[in-house]
């Protein structure tokens, strides 16, 4: 498959390299362009994004490699990231993560036949006080993870029909303050 | 002048240095890896943390505010800095780990950051020997590591590019190398790929390392991570002798060092020369070593019933050669001097043409259009071909040449050391009448067209003096014994730890690896004497280059001393007189 961004996204480009003294900052928010056209940022991706900014192709493979958020090879649909980090482990985040497997029928890291998701365990995700939970692509944090939860995550995400945000009253007043 | 303290010695400084290379420049020490003079500074190794004070003036006064013992008091930065960042400032009060146990302790166990996934396989390391991280944890690290996981694996055995061999567990991300690509070559192959305990560097994904000064990041790499694919496992660095020499791969004369090791170049690195190459140079110029150890001229050969040559005594040549040029009148002789030879071969040669009446000798560049960068890579495909045109030597292009060969009446030729056939400007066909004795260092066309070949020796094997690009004349020293010198005797040659103490009778040392060659002042010291000349020279090329010193108006003054003092000499180039071709 060739790799091509059409006339919308480089005018969309040439906006996000105007906003910068220089092209090199334009690198990220051209390869979310790419990844969010094409789903990945794989070698023949980072070469394309190589191009178009007249970077250098090691310097667009660094970046990429860097960042996890960044998939460099083809992923699912919905990619699963599930974290295991300290909070979310003693809340029963593994038991989240396999029973996922078990669910899909895959292991972690792997893309289910139909290319509808991939499952991956990730490190802290900041959402300590809602573990256990996940994140699906790079967006919308599901919180407070059952396994009903996530069968209904599952069976709305196979309608298409990504899950809300979850928004959580704040105390206004801290304990100590009370 | 602004001052400075380091280590409580009180030192004076000019500009605004950094505190690391200031402390270097002064012969002090302070373990480092990322940093390097002609790169930026990223201060990503974290190893040459010391600690950094101002005094303490009073606001009004202006004064130093003084301690019950009357020193100055001392506002020390809340954290150890980075010396090879941080501006050295008026007043600056340094400690190093000579004198603070805090630094000591700091640098050690950054060591033992740094050392938690690099392999202990030193034994088998190419780098081991020469290895900053090996010497620097030998001298500030740890007796051992708390560290007792596995360490982490990364690939091994990474073939970068052509020249370049990556083992990226070894590596420990100084980002020299990308560095290096960015600010130098300026070819920007190279990345760090991944992060935290997994990063490493590497091309982009199906690129290939093929940067024309590639193999300058395995010079710069702290550790054994970037190796050369020529050099990797052939010898261990302290079994090597290292002789100091010039590039003569093209005209910019790169300051090289040669690493010797039982009489075979076995690698060329870069000498550091402002003035000339920084602390670079070009691949091509590292595949040198070849020229001098394989495919050499060994025994003078002389051609038999016009056919075939066989190798011959030095005394038979010597008469041959007088026989050839006693059948034929003095102006039926050319002299061909080269680019490719040195300032004093090609001196000797004029010398000899104007003794015995052949007239001056003519050359031709050896240029290859376009092949230059500007940068350490030149046209000029020769050595000295700025030098020849100094000492007068009468320039052809290659048509003129050929021409003069087969037009003018010659029916003897005698070329220094060029290989003029195989680079197409003289053909075989035109010494099917004509006689060609060829004094030179390695078999090609045409030596082996020659009625006549002496072996001389090559750069490697001399000292002899080279003018190049722009002017300067920088000179070689002996790196491989010949049949005829010994390294115990020639006090300008260097002797390794092999040399030194091993014997004749060790399994390690070949008489093979010996050329048998003469320097060309010594043979035609010899073709001198035959003939009734004294030519003779005791001191070899040292003494060619006083006496060039004093006869030729543009080399006035030349000598060998003052090249070694100030690492080459520039040289008065009349830029009307003298082409300048880069």
């Amino acid at each position: 498959m060739e790799y091509r961004f059409d006339k919308e996204e480089l005018d969309q480009i040439e906006k996000i390299k105007a906003r910068y003294p220089e092209v090199r900052p334009a690198t990220l928010p051209v390869l979310w362009i790419a990844q969010n056209k094409f789903g990945h940022v794989g070698p023949k991706v980072q070469k394309l994004v190589a191009k178009t900014l007249d970077l250098p192709e090691a310097h667009i493979h660094g970046v990429a490699e860097f960042y996890t958020q960044y998939y460099k090879e083809e992923k699912g649909k919905f990619v699963l990231d599930v974290c295991t980090c300290l909070s979310c482990q003693v809340c029963g985040g593994y038991d989240i993560l396999h029973y996922l497997e078990e669910k899909l029928g895959i292991e972690t890291g792997e893309t289910t036949e139909d290319g509808m998701f991939t499952i991956q365990q990730v490190e802290c995700l900041g959402a300590c006080g809602y573990a256990p939970m996940m994140q699906i692509t790079n967006g919308v944090y599901v919180n407070h993870l059952t396994r009903e939860k996530v069968d209904e995550v599952i069976e709305g995400l196979k309608n298409g029909k990504l899950p809300q945000f979850e928004s959580k009253e704040m105390r206004k007043v801290n304990p100590q303050d009370r | 002048m602004p001052e400075v303290y380091i280590d409580g010695e009180r030192y004076e400084f000019e500009g605004k240095p950094k505190l690391l290379q200031f402390i270097l420049d002064q012969g002090l020490e302070v373990p480092y890896f990322c940093y390097h003079p002609s790169m930026s500074i990223p201060a990503n190794c974290r190893q040459c943390m010391v600690k950094v004070g101002q005094p303490v003036r009073d606001r009004e006064t202006g004064e130093f505010e003084l301690d019950e013992n009357g020193d100055r008091v001392i506002r020390w930065f809340p954290k150890l800095q980075t010396s090879c960042s941080i501006d050295v400032t008026d007043g600056m009060v340094v400690k190093t780990q000579e004198s603070d146990e805090l630094v000591r302790r700091a640098q050690k166990d950054n060591l033992e950051f740094i050392l938690i996934n690099h392999p202990l396989d030193c034994p088998i390391c190419d780098q081991a020997g020469e290895c900053p991280l090996q010497i620097q944890t030998y001298k500030y690290g740890p007796e051992g590591s708390r560290f007792e996981v596995k360490k982490v694996h990364k690939p091994k055995r990474v073939q970068l590019g052509p020249r370049v061999v990556l083992d990226a567990e070894r590596c420990i991300n100084c980002t020299r190398c990308t560095r290096f690509v960015d600010e130098v070559s300026k070819t920007h192959q190279l990345t760090i790929t991944k992060r935290g305990d997994s990063n490493y560097p590497i091309t982009a994904p199906g690129e290939t390392f093929d940067d024309p000064y590639s193999l300058n990041t395995v010079d710069l790499c702290p550790v054994g991570a970037l190796t050369s694919a020529d050099f990797r496992f052939r010898a261990r660095v302290w079994e090597m002798n290292q002789t100091p020499s010039i590039d003569i791969t093209n005209g910019k004369g790169c300051n090289i060092d040669l690493w010797t090791r039982d009489n075979l170049v076995l690698r060329i690195t870069p000498r550091h020369n402002p003035h000339v190459n920084d602390w670079w140079m070009p691949d091509k110029g590292r595949e040198a070593n070849r020229l001098f150890n394989e495919n050499r001229i060994s025994r003078p050969s002389v051609k038999i019933d016009g056919e075939s040559q066989v190798k011959s005594s030095w005394n038979n040549a010597i008469e041959t050669f007088v026989e050839h040029i006693e059948s034929v009148k003095p102006e039926e002789i050319l002299l061909i001097g080269s680019p490719h030879a040195s300032v004093e071969e090609n001196y000797l040669l004029t010398k000899l043409g104007n003794l015995m009446g052949w007239g001056t000798p003519h050359f031709t560049p050896h240029l290859n259009e376009g092949s230059g960068d500007g940068f350490l890579i030149t046209d000029d495909q020769a050595p000295n071909t700025q030098g020849i045109r100094l000492l007068g030597l009468s320039e052809n292009d290659n048509d003129q040449l050929a021409k003069r060969i087969s037009d003018s009446g010659i029916s003897c030729v005698i070329i220094l050391n060029d290989a003029l056939i195989d680079r197409n400007v003289l053909t075989e066909d035109l010494f099917d009448d004509t006689c060609l004795i060829y004094f030179g260092t390695n078999e090609n066309k045409t030596s082996q067209s020659a009625d006549l070949v002496f072996p001389i020796t090559c750069v490697a094997e001399h000292a002899a003096s080279y003018v190049n690009v722009d002017g300067r004349i920088q000179r070689s020293f002996p790196a491989k014994e010949t049949k005829y010198s010994n390294r115990r005797l020639n006090l300008e040659m260097s002797e390794g730890r092999l040399d030194r103490y091993g014997t004749k009778f060790d399994n390690w040392v070949t008489e093979d690896n010996k050329v048998d060659c003469l320097p060309a002042w010594d043979l035609f010291a010899l073709i001198g004497m035959r003939m009734g000349l004294d030519i003779e020279y005791e001191m070899g090329g040292r003494e060619v280059m006083d006496e060039i010193g004093r006869k030729v108006p543009s080399f006035e003054g030349v000598s060998y001393e003052q090249m070694d003092d100030e690492s080459g000499i520039a040289l008065n180039i009349d830029s009307k007189k003298v082409k300048s071709k880069n």
